[in-house]
């Protein structure tokens, strides 16, 4: 069998895989939510550790994050370091809306309106400067953020009490009653199928054909139509967007939100998510904040105690000199090696029989 | 037809850069349906010449005129980005393809402009922006079997040979119904067949789509063989603009390209 034999082999059937999965990716995604809720289900009745539903929590928090960077890295081709401080401003804003006796779904609307705001702002001061600058000034603006958590009073000092919240007005949830925690959880990963679908819809519409233009040649999308400036602004101000709603349901889940972490460490927490999973991919988001966040929390803590924190920093650098394209690609590699050792054993039959 | 019937003029353009002028006061004029070819030695200031009436360049002195249906548009007073609304389509001399999408995602990349669907609506993917995009991908495989691709838009545009990213090119610039297409060295880096295949191309381009040509290339043969017209430039200046085989005995042509004799 030759090479080109084997090439367009694969291809036909990656294209036959392709139009599988495209036929139905939402029910895909609503699987994969049906699927985090159980596993919150499983971890509130007692099969796993209960502490492991606040590590699953936070898991969906750095996927809905990773999914908006991705917006930004993987298809637009720009660069933040503020993500970590825009879960900041979903999470204290709506703390702070909410201590001033809004209620919760205003609340975090207006935290998620702010947030997006600012990511807007971002935008237009992209058209400006791009690359290695546009990541020290988005540094500048995590930095302004973080002393603004930190020094401005009705942020709480070091950190601000959010209290039970009531959703729909009548529903009280508190994270202190081991039930109503699983059902906080079981929202959180609705919301996080609900925006992987906000996701697909984006990359696969015009505006994601459109990020992906002016990342991978401006001047054709120009001569195409498509405004750069418009398209960068609108690609900050959607990753702004999911990082706000994660940090709305680390306000939901916390009840309590530090102001001293959402800074340059968490971020880079977050770039290496999207680098191990994989840029572009959807699950790879998910599956780069289980390996980055997970892992680290559930098991390398336990073996290795503080030292774990060095693993994220190991594996990130792993797989950009060994694995650029990110876990999600191992799937796809898996498949081609199948297909090496099947086409492998059949030449050695022919070999034999000459 | 009458003299002043066109669909591009250029009158008096000049473009410098710094202390270099690329180009020093050219004029011609496309007429509707015309294959035009823009000759002239490596330096010229043929890629210039697009990139002024595309407005990438938008520091130029003179008028670039567009007219279709009797309206006429000074281009300058139009953004890079709103020149294909005009109907202006073009190609690059580096293929600028989207690598990591599929070759008929690149395709729909060029009928960006026709959209009227926002991101909201494609978040929510409302029935109007399922229709667009349903009507743009069945007119993107249009274009793709226009060009006689069709069979490969899932693939990925990146590993593709050249020949077929020149051709991904191309179609992308069919999306937009474009009344003038701009081709940057079309036949650059295909075989014999291949330019063979591109001039049928170029022709049912014309006669379907009602549009006229404006190409820059080095395939003298080409060049000769598809145009009705060509304008030789020689640093920034124009030469001569008239059919294939009177440029071909210019003498100021000539010796732009073989030098002077002594």
């Amino acid at each position: 069998m030759t090479d080109s034999n084997f090439k367009e082999k694969s291809v036909a059937l990656w294209n036959r895989f392709a139009k599988t999965v495209k036929t139905h990716p939402h029910a895909q995604f609503f699987i994969f939510g049906l699927v985090m809720v159980m596993l919150g289900y499983f971890s509130s009745v007692g099969v796993f550790p209960s502490f492991y539903l606040s590590v699953f929590a936070y898991i969906i928090i750095y996927t809905l994050v990773a999914l908006g960077l991705n917006l930004l890295l993987g298809f637009s081709g720009l660069i933040s370091l503020a993500s970590s401080s825009f879960i900041g401003v979903g999470a204290l804003g709506t703390g702070v809306f909410l201590n001033l006796g809004l209620p919760f779904e205003l609340a975090a609307a207006l935290a998620i309106v702010s947030a997006a705001g600012i990511g807007a702002l971002i935008g237009l001061l992209s058209s400006k400067i791009s690359g290695i600058y546009l990541a020290i000034s988005t540094l500048f603006i995590a930095e302004i953020l973080r002393q603004i958590f930190t020094s401005v009073d009705i942020f709480g000092g070091e950190r601000l009490d959010i209290g039970t919240v009531k959703l729909l007005g009548f529903i009280e949830l508190s994270r202190n009653s081991r039930a109503e925690r699983f059902y906080l959880y079981a929202i959180m990963a609705i919301v996080l199928a609900l925006m992987m679908m906000v996701v697909y819809n984006i990359i696969k519409s015009r505006s994601g054909r459109a990020f992906m233009g002016i990342s991978r040649s401006e001047n054709s999308a120009a001569a195409m139509g498509i405004s750069p400036l418009k398209y960068r602004v609108m690609a900050f101000t959607v990753a702004t967007f999911f990082a706000a709603v994660a940090g709305v349901l680390y306000a939901l889940y916390f009840q309590d939100a530090p102001t001293r972490q959402w800074g340059l460490l968490q971020s880079l927490t977050i770039i290496a998510i999207v680098v191990v999973g994989g840029f572009k991919s959807i699950y790879g988001m998910f599956f780069g904040a289980v390996i980055i966040h997970g892992m680290s929390e559930l098991f390398l803590k336990d073996w290795l105690g503080n030292v774990s924190s060095v693993f994220s920093g190991i594996l990130l650098i792993v797989v950009i000199l060994f694995y650029p394209q990110g876990i999600a690609h191992v799937w796809i590699d898996l498949k081609k090696l199948y297909y090496k050792l099947k086409t492998r054993k059949k030449k050695d039959v022919i070999n034999d029989e000459s | 037809m009458s003299h002043d019937d066109y669909v591009l003029k250029l009158d008096n353009v000049t473009m410098r850069f710094g202390g270099l002028t690329a180009v020093n006061g050219l004029s011609f004029s496309i007429k509707p349906r015309e294959i035009v070819g823009l000759i002239g030695p490596n330096g010229a200031g043929k890629t210039t010449v697009f990139n002024c009436v595309t407005q990438f360049y938008d520091t130029y002195e003179g008028t670039i005129s567009f007219k279709v249906d009797d309206a006429i548009t000074n281009l300058k007073d139009r953004k890079v980005t709103e020149v294909i609304d005009l109907g202006i389509a073009r190609t690059f001399q580096n293929i600028e393809l989207v690598p990591d999408l599929s070759i008929l995602d690149n395709i729909m990349i060029g009928a960006h402009n026709t959209f009227k669907t926002g991101i909201v609506q494609h978040i929510f993917r409302t029935p109007k922006a399922r229709a667009e995009e349903k009507a743009v991908r069945e007119k993107a495989i249009e274009a793709l079997k226009f060009m006689h691709i069709d069979h490969l838009k899932d693939q990925f545009a990146g590993g593709q040979p050249y020949g077929v990213q020149k051709k991904i090119e191309i179609a992308r610039t069919l999306m937009s119904d474009p009344k003038l297409i701009i081709l940057d060295e079309p036949a650059a880096g295909l075989n014999d067949s291949e330019t063979d295949e591109l001039e049928t191309l170029i022709y049912r381009i014309r006669d379907e789509y009602d549009a006229s040509v404006l190409l820059i290339e080095h395939d003298m043969g080409f060049v000769m063989e598809i145009c009705d017209r060509v304008c030789a430039i020689n640093f920034g200046q124009f030469l001569a603009m008239d059919t294939p085989k009177n440029i071909q005995n210019h003498p100021d042509v000539q010796e732009a390209y073989l030098g002077k004799e002594d």
